[in-house]
């Protein structure tokens, strides 16, 4: 399937927050509990549609262990978009956000578009962590915010389309180049007007596999 | 057992020495400074002596050399030459040295340097470059740390971390900006044969170094060849690949030198060296066909290797042979159940593993946990006192009351993170699958156990990955942990907090790919993929996510084997990498979309095929492989000293 526009996005935080499984949710639509622990970095990638045009994202899952993170920060580079997650029911998860966000602003572009996710809201009964305060730290530190659940997939779609509709509009109001793959944008087949717009290399790519 | 030799210099006539030469040069520093300065805009601003880098984990073993900070236009470099011809180190090879030299580093080439400063034993620092990949320690041995940082302070800017107070961040403030704005760039379209690291000093300065460094005159030039390590002539290109083969098995390994003629009539009908321009032309320097005959032979050389080695492989990959069952084994052991010949036990599991049901057995002699002389009884003797000896580290943590535990923050988050793992650990495998299983709870324990049992090391993630087969095959919960122990005497390293067992063997690997496949090198270095890190789960958990179950289990014990080399495990990722070079390349592959490709390799390597070119290649580079990798690089043999996991840090 050819794409009008693919997006990098990374999963930051904490180990066992359930990035992976926010990933799993989002891609194939399913809860594994019993998915191996990730080492290292994992990708997932999907379509969706904004503005009538198919945007991929591919998205990458990192390794949330404090000592891998000499190593994981070199993927952050050229990510268009970062789902920063938290576990509500585990304090110190919370606590961490905000070494997690200065690595990210550090190793990432500046224009990325970070979201912040506190996750398992399913387990609302085990709460450490207030949705105001997730609230709060967002609003601080200009990030969009939603409570989600791997689980139940409340919010899962929500927030990953959420998070390309704000790079999207970035792009409409010419925040990027897009010619430049440095922010983690590619452009397909029908993403920008004009000579580069039908560049047929990204989308003929796409072509083989929708990995 | 080797533990006098270890942290103790008191008796070391060649420490005293370097003290003195060390105050010498404390003396020296300032009058340096003016007597190198401003030649052609190069300036020295900092020399500093008996800066060491311990190549193994025994500081008797160490390298010494000069570290020097030269400014040039407002750039600043760092080098470190090692001395020549330094008695105490001679029996460490040239090779050797030379694989530390630190040329002319631009400091805007480094991220962050990291000070370490032990209570007992020298100062050292890290220092981080911004592909990641980090030098190995240097060693103040005469102090001079905090003056050092204090130079670089005055001409570039350095702060310190907040995070970490001994961690200095270089061209910090830059930082964002300076990607963005190195990202805009083109495709670098420097010669690739040069490495950024040199390009901008002055040469004279250079040389300069070198010379002042080289006590040993004789030698004075071997060592600017580097890492392309053949002198620089000009060579008839025909002649010049039985020389450069001659040369180079003229190191090799007994078992190469007698294959050796065989291969060399082979290689000749095969039109061995009509292959060599195209390999050029098309991998190496895509757009400059044209100059291929201004090239130095060095390059040359090197291109040549790559070509000499796919053709090296065809030949020597012993075909795998089917795994040693029962009645085979049977004839390894004497009546009483001693290995006769463990170095024969070795060979045969290294070409064809063991069968399943020998695992078992096996293992533990593999692992170095019962020995191979030991009989029947004496391992059901062992295996018993051991079984007591785990029950009481176990008890260790068993006995901490709920009271104690809310105390005790570092065992509650350890046991939490513990907990969090085991459940995401082979869960799809009838083994460990389901509610409640008791082999999880089995993983839990042992982890938890062997966190106390080495405390300082204490759990870190893959190490489950490294358990689980452990268990499946001994199925026995002392039995695991000691196998485990002996894995992890082995691996232990590679978990450090700081990641530098894991950072030794990224550049162990960037060393062999240099000599193995150098094309694939250069094109790596090219898309500013040196680091490596794609290959970090390989090694990190020795490829268990690479290769179902059975074969990774198959995997592990010929990598146990220690034969023919204690690092297969890294001829192995150059043999892959080497197999997909082609498409790698081909498809210009950049850093993301090659570490896409290489995770999505799993599950589609071919483990027979890889191991016979993995064999290959560790025969075909011989020693000069070995010199390419770190001493101390895990799994080497590690000494039991204590302090080989001492963490600076307060995380778990
Ligand atoms: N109840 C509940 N459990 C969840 C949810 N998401 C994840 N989990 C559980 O949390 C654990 C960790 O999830 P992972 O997705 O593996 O965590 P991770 O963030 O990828 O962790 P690392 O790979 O170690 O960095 C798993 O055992 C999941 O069962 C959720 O939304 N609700
Ligand atoms: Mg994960």
């Amino acid at each position: 399937m050819s794409y009008a526009y693919l997006f990098k996005y990374i999963i930051i935080g904490d180990t066992g927050v359930g990035k992976s499984c926010l990933l799993l949710q989002f891609t194939d639509k399913r809860f594994q509990p019993v998915h191996d622990l990730t080492i290292g970095v994992e990708f997932g990638a999907r379509m969706i549609t904004i503005d009538n045009k198919p945007i991929k994202l591919q998205i990458w899952d990192t390794a949330g262990q404090e000592s891998f993170r000499s190593i994981t920060r070199s993927y952050y580079r050229g990510a268009a978009g970062a789902l920063l997650v938290y576990d509500i029911t585990r304090r110190e998860t919370f606590n961490h956000l905000a070494s997690w966000l200065e690595d990210a602003r550090q190793h990432a572009n500046a224009n990325m578009t970070i979201m912040l996710i506190g996750n398992k809201c399913d387990l609302a009964h085990r709460r450490a962590v207030s949705t105001e305060e997730g609230e709060q730290f967002a609003k601080e530190h200009g990030l969009i915010f939603m409570e989600a659940s791997a689980k139940t997939a409340q919010n899962v779609e929500e927030a990953f389309i959420k998070t390309a509709a704000t790079i999207y509009k970035k792009i409409q109001d010419g925040v990027f180049d897009v010619s430049n793959e440095s922010y983690g944008i590619k452009v397909g087949y029908g993403g920008i007007p004009g000579p580069s717009g039908g560049r047929d290399g990204p989308s003929a790519a796409a072509g083989g596999c929708c990995s | 057992m080797l533990e006098s030799e270890l942290h103790d210099l008191s008796d070391d006539a060649d420490y005293a020495a370097s003290q003195q030469q060390g105050s010498a040069s404390m003396m020296l520093r300032s009058d340096s400074i003016k007597q190198n300065s401003p030649r052609d805009g190069a300036e020295v601003v900092f020399t500093k002596e008996n800066v060491a880098i311990h190549p193994t984990q025994f500081a008797s073993e160490r390298i010494s050399g000069r570290l020097k900070l030269i400014k040039q236009s407002s750039a600043l470099f760092m080098t470190w030459i090692p001395y020549k011809g330094h008695s105490t180190e001679a029996r460490l090879s040239d090779n050797e040295r030379n694989l530390y030299t630190i040329r002319a580093v631009p400091f805007t080439e480094i991220r962050s340097i990291r000070r370490h400063t032990p209570a007992l034993g020298w100062q050292y620092i890290i220092v981080v470059l911004s592909s990641g990949l980090a030098y190995p320690p240097l060693y103040f041995y005469s102090g001079g740390v905090k003056e050092f940082l204090a130079t670089i302070k005055q001409h570039v800017l350095l702060v310190r971390s907040e995070e970490d107070a001994n961690v200095f961040l270089v061209n910090d403030f830059q930082n964002t900006l300076q990607r963005t704005l190195s990202s805009l760039e083109l495709p670098r379209a420097v010669p690739l044969a040069c490495g950024p690291s040199n390009m901008s000093v002055d040469e004279s300065i250079l040389n300069e170094n070198q010379e002042r460094a080289d006590n040993d005159v004789n030698n004075g030039s071997s060592s600017v060849t580097h890492f392309h390590g053949r002198p620089r002539q000009k060579v008839d290109p025909a002649r010049d690949i039985s020389i450069q083969v001659l040369e180079k098995f003229s190191l090799v390994t007994k078992f190469a030198r007698e294959t050796t003629s065989q291969l060399f009539r082979e290689n000749q009908i095969n039109g061995f060296s009509e292959r060599r321009t195209p390999i050029q032309t098309n991998i190496d320097h895509p757009r400059r066909s044209s100059h291929v005959e201004e090239k130095t032979s060095d390059e040359s050389c090197l291109a040549l290797d790559s070509q000499e080695f796919d053709n090296l492989s065809l030949v020597w990959g012993k075909p795998r042979q089917p795994p040693l069952g029962s009645e085979e084994w049977i004839i390894f052991l004497d009546s009483e159940g001693r290995v006769t010949d463990s170095e024969a036990l070795r060979k045969r599991v290294f070409y064809g593993g063991l069968d399943h049901e020998l695992r078992n057995e096996v293992w533990g002699l593999l692992l170095g946990y019962y020995p191979y002389d030991s009989t029947y009884a004496e391992r059901e003797f062992l295996k018993s006192i051991k079984k007591s000896e785990y029950e009481n580290i176990k008890n260790q943590w068993q006995s901490i009351s709920s009271a104690q535990a809310k105390r005790f923050t570092k065992f509650r988050e350890r046991k939490g993170l513990i907990e969090k793992d085991v459940v995401r650990t082979d869960r799809s495998l009838p083994f460990y699958e389901g509610d409640d299983n008791p082999n999880v709870n089995i993983l839990r324990d042992i982890l938890l156990t062997y966190s106390f049992y080495n405390f300082d090391l204490g759990y870190c993630q893959g190490m489950s990955d490294l358990l689980s087969p452990i268990l499946f095959v001994m199925d026995d919960e002392s039995e695991a942990f000691w196998c485990f122990v002996a894995l992890m005497e082995r691996l232990g390293p590679n978990f450090n907090r700081d990641q530098n067992g894991m950072h030794s063997q990224l550049f162990a690997l960037s060393k062999l790919v240099e000599l193995l496949d150098s094309p694939l090198h250069n094109y790596f270095k090219q898309r500013d993929c040196l680091n490596y890190f794609f290959c970090f789960r390989w090694i990190l958990i020795q490829f268990k996510r690479e290769f179902e179950y059975e074969k990774t289990m198959r995997l592990w014990e010929v990598l146990w084997t220690h034969y023919p080399s204690e690092h297969l495990h890294l001829y192995l990722c150059v043999a892959i990498l080497k197999r997909y070079r082609g498409k790698i390349v081909g498809e210009g592959m950049d850093f993301d979309t090659l570490l896409k490709f290489i995770n999505e390799l799993s599950g589609h390597i071919d483990l027979d095929a890889t191991l016979r070119d993995a064999e290959a290649l560790c025969i075909c580079a011989g020693e000069n492989g070995a010199a390419r990798i770190p001493p101390g690089t895990p799994p080497s043999l590690p000494i039991d000293d204590g302090s080989v996991y001492a963490q600076q840090d307060e995380i778990l």
